[in-house]
């Protein structure tokens, strides 16, 4: 199989890669640091600032699996309330994504997304897909406080991470009950559907469609800079709504002066 | 894609497109010799379990038949078996004759002038497939972080054999997991609705529609479904359950 000693040296390095990666993963486990594992030894093992993981559910939308920082999970909400991003671009090319300088201004990439993944700390980001052969999940997201690009080892660290984190996904749902996200995976995960709670709720509020309330929603929490996840539970807490006349958003705070 | 990465792919995506079990023998190899490698061991060896229950060895980080043997002879007895059997590791067990424990397995080890055997089951999520089995010729303990490298490299022998034996299911476990996160989000949006046009809780929104889909024998995400789309009205679910009538 393995012609020639190159190729059997760069499978002992690849090996070692990998051996990193699942002692890395089993450290976490024993640490008794399961939630957002994935994320975490993403992030350590190709030395960046932060990794995000995000599955796709139907019509090419997104749902955060677990992020490894505050910063990644405002630059993944961000994604998912734009539209716009690595992790975006990563699933629906099927190959590697690379913003090295986010502040530069011949990024036109990414219109929306450039400027507020700036603003959130964010100077380089990175995407690859999570894929087993043609089957794609979802996306890993990397990014970092400085520009510049990944090394060569770095990147290869990160197909590994992709690859492992597809499989470890995959493995977490299997003997789910139908319908059901693996229990196994919701705890491995920091999924959040306060902001489908949410919409819900919105979508009563201003007679309009879920769909049109999820978009409401997130716009809102886009344009205030505060989290989606922050101000659904503002909503849900019925603290904040949307007025049925005026479709602004107001305080709801019911108290008895 | 630069060649390193192209085989890293290719380690870990081996199992895709297999022509046969002759490349999973490869890599197993490659793990056995990179395990006698990294850690302070002097053989290893992988055993699988056939379809029957029963042990077998795969491949080694040795050819020396007298070596093999001791693999083979772990088909009945030995430390691998009873690793498999439980599912645990054995770290540790020092090579001691007389010994009553492993009687035809542990004078030929010592004969090899091994001194202690180590084992580590293949486990995931649950499930036992085989075992790695470690030989030292120093006395003493293994060192804890080289028990760690060896764990992580008995999962990673796990995951390439499972996934030779699994890759036709990953389709399948896609479809059922981008459902299942479909499902959720529709429920969850449902839950808002109902909530909102009632006043109760998200978990008494949740029971409504869950006692709804029961009475009228509906799916729950069917129920949702309706409830999101406007088709049924989410003020108007079911609040107590039926009885059956016999």
């Amino acid at each position: 199989m393995w012609s020639s000693l190159d190729d059997s040296r760069v499978l002992t390095v690849a090996t070692d890669r990998l051996i990193a990666i699942l002692t890395l993963l089993r450290q976490h486990k024993r640490a008794g640091h399961e939630r957002g594992r994935l994320c975490a030894v993403a992030a350590e093992v190709t030395g960046q600032s932060g990794a995000g993981i995000a599955l796709a559910s139907e019509c090419g939308e997104f749902t955060s699996m677990c992020t490894s920082n505050k910063v990644a999970q405002r630059l993944m909400e961000l994604e998912i309330t734009v539209g716009e991003g690595p992790c975006v671009d990563a699933s629906r090319f099927s190959g590697a994504i690379e913003e090295v300088e986010l502040a530069s201004s011949s990024s036109s990439r990414w219109l929306a997304y450039s400027p507020a993944a700036e603003a959130a700390g964010a100077r380089a980001v990175f995407g690859f897909p999570l894929c087993i052969g043609a089957i794609c999940l979802g996306a890993l997201s990397l990014y970092r406080d400085r520009p510049g690009p990944l090394t060569e080892a770095q990147a290869s660290d990160a197909y590994l991470m992709a690859s492992v984190a597809a499989r470890a996904v995959l493995s977490m749902q299997a003997g789910a009950p139908r319908d059901m996200i693996g229990d196994e995976l919701e705890r491995e995960g920091t999924f959040d559907f306060a902001v489908h709670q949410a919409a819900g709720m919105v979508s009563v509020q201003g007679s309009m469609s879920v769909g049109d309330a999820l978009v409401a929603v997130r716009a809102h929490a886009f344009a205030n800079d505060c989290t989606s996840s922050a101000l659904s539970v503002r909503i849900v807490a019925r603290e904040l709504c949307l007025d049925p006349e005026t479709h602004e958003w107001r305080d709801a705070g019911v108290r008895d002066e | 894609m630069a060649r390193e990465a192209l085989l890293i792919s290719t380690l870990v995506e081996l199992a895709d497109n297999l022509v046969d079990n002759f490349d999973v023998i490869d890599v197993l190899t490659v793990l056995s010799d990179r395990c006698v490698e990294a850690i302070d061991v002097d053989a290893a060896g992988v055993m699988l379990a056939s379809p029957g229950g029963e042990l077998q060895f795969v491949a080694s980080s040795s050819e020396s038949m007298r070596v093999l043997e001791l693999f083979q002879i772990q088909a009945d007895e030995g430390p691998c078996v009873d690793c498999f059997k439980d599912g645990k590791a054995i770290i540790n067990q020092a090579l001691n004759a007389p010994d009553t424990q492993w009687p035809r397995f542990t004078p030929r080890a010592i004969a090899q002038g091994f001194r202690s055997v180590h084992c580590l089951p293949l486990r995931l999520r649950g499930r036992t497939i085989g075992a790695l089995n470690l030989f030292r010729t120093e006395q003493g303990p293994l060192d804890a972080d080289d028990v760690i490298v060896a764990q992580g490299l008995a999962d990673v022998a796990t995951i390439a054999i499972l996934q030779h034996r699994t890759s036709l299911d990953a389709r399948l476990l896609n479809d059922q997991l981008s459902n299942a996160l479909n499902s959720r989000i529709i429920i969850e949006q449902a839950k808002g609705k109902v909530s909102q046009l009632t006043g109760c809780d998200m978990d008494q929104a949740f029971g409504r529609l869950r006692t709804h889909a029961r009475n009228h024998n509906l799916g729950l995400t069917d129920v949702a479904r309706s409830v999101v789309d406007g088709t049924l009205d989410a003020s108007r679910l079911d609040q107590l359950t039926k009885s059956k009538k016999s």
